[in-house]
């Protein structure tokens, strides 16, 4: 029987807590390398186009989902699902705004420029785990991805 | 703050300002009146010049009537005389024409002198001596055409009769000239009286309408002056009260940016406390020793309430806020529909009764709408004797009007909805009324009953922010009212 390949997720998340949580929580259901984290929304432009020193295909795998924040430094989540969305080879990832904000504009606007998905950070961790736990079974065996 | 709007200095400018409205009002009165008087004065006097001129100018016809008389008297005297002496009947003829112009100038001095009873008496007297003479003359004549001649007529007795008659009307006649001549005399300084009188009350009604025209020119100046002041400061008043209401408005809006602000930014590491307290009992509970375990425990829990506490600041802050959501029309009857189907299950939990009345479309938010009735029938169904099957009587009526003016928070110019929502729960002391609708104000231990007793003060907010206001009445173990004021919006 064919055997799935777990998928990659790529986080993109400023806050370093909320980075171990988030890896925590996956690891309930990922192995610890299908999960890759950046620090905003440069090093994630950076992270997809393969500048240095995401230029190794071992340690930086190609993602399958882009989980992203939008409240970040440098360039914050918005401005990046922009560019993701508008680029000819990226718009097809899909992009799962992952943020604290529950505001009806940021939902909307978020939507309206192509996201795919839109969480709210849980309070707990178990919370957390919950949601990896859905991520995960619904992207890689709900719905069918791109190759 | 400083005092921006010092009441004593207006109503004292109101007041001069009234003070010299009325004043202008006097001058305008008296200056209309003296121009009346004036004019009524000036005619009057114009009227006597009139009256005087015409008087003047009948006594010289009387005088003129008069002389004539006097003249036809005299040809008629030298006629006879004529006759006499040369026996010509053409003499006679002028004598009897002369007879004929006397007659008729009496009758117009009679006519004249109607006004004038001394004078027409003398008139009178002057006929009758006329007529006498006219008789003697007659004798004088019949007797010169009897006899030929007046030979054995004239005598001593006659001529003197004759010379005496002719002198009494001489005499009449001067008589009747010299009253005339008084007359004349009177009626010219009458006439000049007037005439000169005229200019001079003229010239003085004229100088004191003029003075009184200046004073009250001088008024109005006055007035427009005081005027100008006071729109001035009206002006300035509007414009201080302008600003200050931007002010407000400028620190509302940060303090429910702020609340905002702050209670997304505790949340923050809030969210990280618990998840990591999480973490740490689900790898290291085992581990833990003594009362380790119960602390983290304790840790969490108190997390949890801090978070819960935060999402309803965030919800208060929120409440009223101006949002995407339009203003419509809305129909109440459907928003109760739709809280009590949500709420459901504790109606149903509870086994409560819940009757709601009829009501109406008013303008405004929909969700507003709702988050006040689920905060007000949800609290009913929370502080429900659990003693009694709990009813709930949801209501609407129009406000009567002895009640809004009962209520300092609403304006008695306009109509208002009552929405109550009574229930027969275990209620409250009165004395908490107003302190119940205070933000996490709660009567109850947490334990007793959970919430961080934000319901009513979003409830509070939303209904001011819709220029109503709400009220609770209650008596322990009885139950309690809420009754909300919503103003009706003319369509």
């Amino acid at each position: 029987m064919f055997v799935k390949k777990p998928i990659n997720i790529l986080v993109a998340e400023d806050d370093d807590d909320d980075k171990l949580l988030i890896i925590k929580a996956f690891q309930k259901t990922l192995p610890k390398e299908n999960v890759t984290c950046v620090e905003d929304g440069e090093a994630l432009l950076q992270y997809l186009k393969r500048s240095a020193p995401f230029d190794d295909l071992n340690n930086y795998p190609v993602p399958d989902i882009i989980l992203l924040d939008l409240n970040m430094p440098r360039k914050d989540g918005r401005t990046a699902l922009a560019e993701i969305k508008s680029h000819e080879d990226f718009k097809k990832i899909p992009v799962i705004i992952f943020t604290t904000s529950n505001l009806k504009d940021d939902i909307e606007t978020t939507y309206k420029m192509g996201s795919n998905s839109y969480i709210t950070k849980p309070g707990t961790f178990e919370g957390l785990v919950k949601v990896a736990k859905e991520i995960e079974n619904y992207w890689s065996n709900t719905v069918m991805l791109p190759l | 703050m400083r005092n921006k709007f010092p009441n004593s200095g207006n109503s004292q400018l109101f007041e001069s300002t009234n003070l010299s409205m009325n004043r202008i009002k006097l001058y305008s009165i008296i200056s209309l009146f003296l121009i009346i008087v004036g004019s009524g004065i000036s005619y009057w006097t114009s009227e006597r010049i009139g009256f005087y001129t015409s008087a003047l100018m009948e006594t010289q016809d009387i005088l003129q009537r008069t002389s004539e008389l006097y003249a036809s008297i005299l040809e008629r005297e030298t006629n006879i005389r004529g006759f006499v002496i040369s026996g010509e009947e053409e003499f006679l003829t002028n004598y009897r024409q002369s007879l004929i112009d006397a007659q008729m100038l009496l009758d117009k001095l009679k006519d004249l002198t109607i006004d004038n009873p001394k004078q027409h008496q003398n008139l009178e007297v002057l006929e009758d001596l006329i007529k006498q003479r006219v008789t003697a003359f007659e004798e004088t004549i019949s007797y010169y055409h009897e006899n030929g001649s007046l030979e054995g007529f004239l005598n001593s007795g006659r001529v003197d009769n004759a010379l005496s008659g002719y002198r009494t009307i001489k005499q009449a006649v001067t008589t009747i000239n010299d009253e005339e001549n008084r007359l004349f005399v009177e009626r010219n300084r009458s006439l000049l009286n007037n005439i000169n009188a005229l200019p001079f009350i003229v010239g003085l009604i004229s100088l004191f309408s003029i003075s009184v025209g200046f004073v009250t020119l001088f008024s109005i100046f006055h007035y427009n002056k005081v005027q100008k002041i006071a729109s001035r400061r009206i002006k300035n008043y509007q414009e201080q009260l302008q600003e200050q209401l931007y002010l407000l408005d400028d620190s509302n809006k940060e303090l429910e940016q702020f609340a905002y602000v702050a209670s997304h930014d505790l949340q923050e590491p809030l969210r990280k406390i618990t998840a990591f307290s999480d973490l740490l009992v689900e790898q290291y509970s085992d581990t833990l020793k003594g009362e380790g375990a119960l602390y983290l425990n304790r840790i969490t829990v108190a997390a949890n309430r801090m978070r819960r506490l935060i999402t309803d600041l965030l919800e208060y802050s929120r409440a009223g806020r101006i949002t995407n959501e339009e203003e419509k029309e809305i129909d109440l009857q459907n928003v109760l529909e739709i809280v009590l189907d949500d709420l459901e299950i504790a109606i149903v939990e509870k086994k409560a009764k819940v009757e709601v009345g009829t009501f109406p479309k008013v303008i405004g938010k929909e969700t507003e709408f709702r988050q006040v009735f689920q905060n007000l029938i949800s609290n009913a169904l929370k502080f429900s004797d659990p003693k009694k099957i709990p009813e709930i009587k949801i209501n609407c009526d129009e406000a009567p009007n002895e009640e809004i003016k009962s209520i300092v928070q609403l304006d008695p110019e306009l109509s208002y909805y009552k929405i109550t929502v009574e229930d027969n729960g275990i209620g409250f002391d009165e004395g908490y009324s107003e302190k119940i609708f205070a933000i996490f104000q709660r009567l109850h231990g947490k334990e007793a009953f959970e919430g961080t007793g934000i319901g009513l003060s979003i409830s509070k907010k939303i209904i001011e922010k819709s220029n109503g206001t709400i009220q609770a009445k209650s008596e322990p173990g009885v139950g309690s009212i809420f009754t909300i004021y919503l103003p009706v919006i003319p369509s």
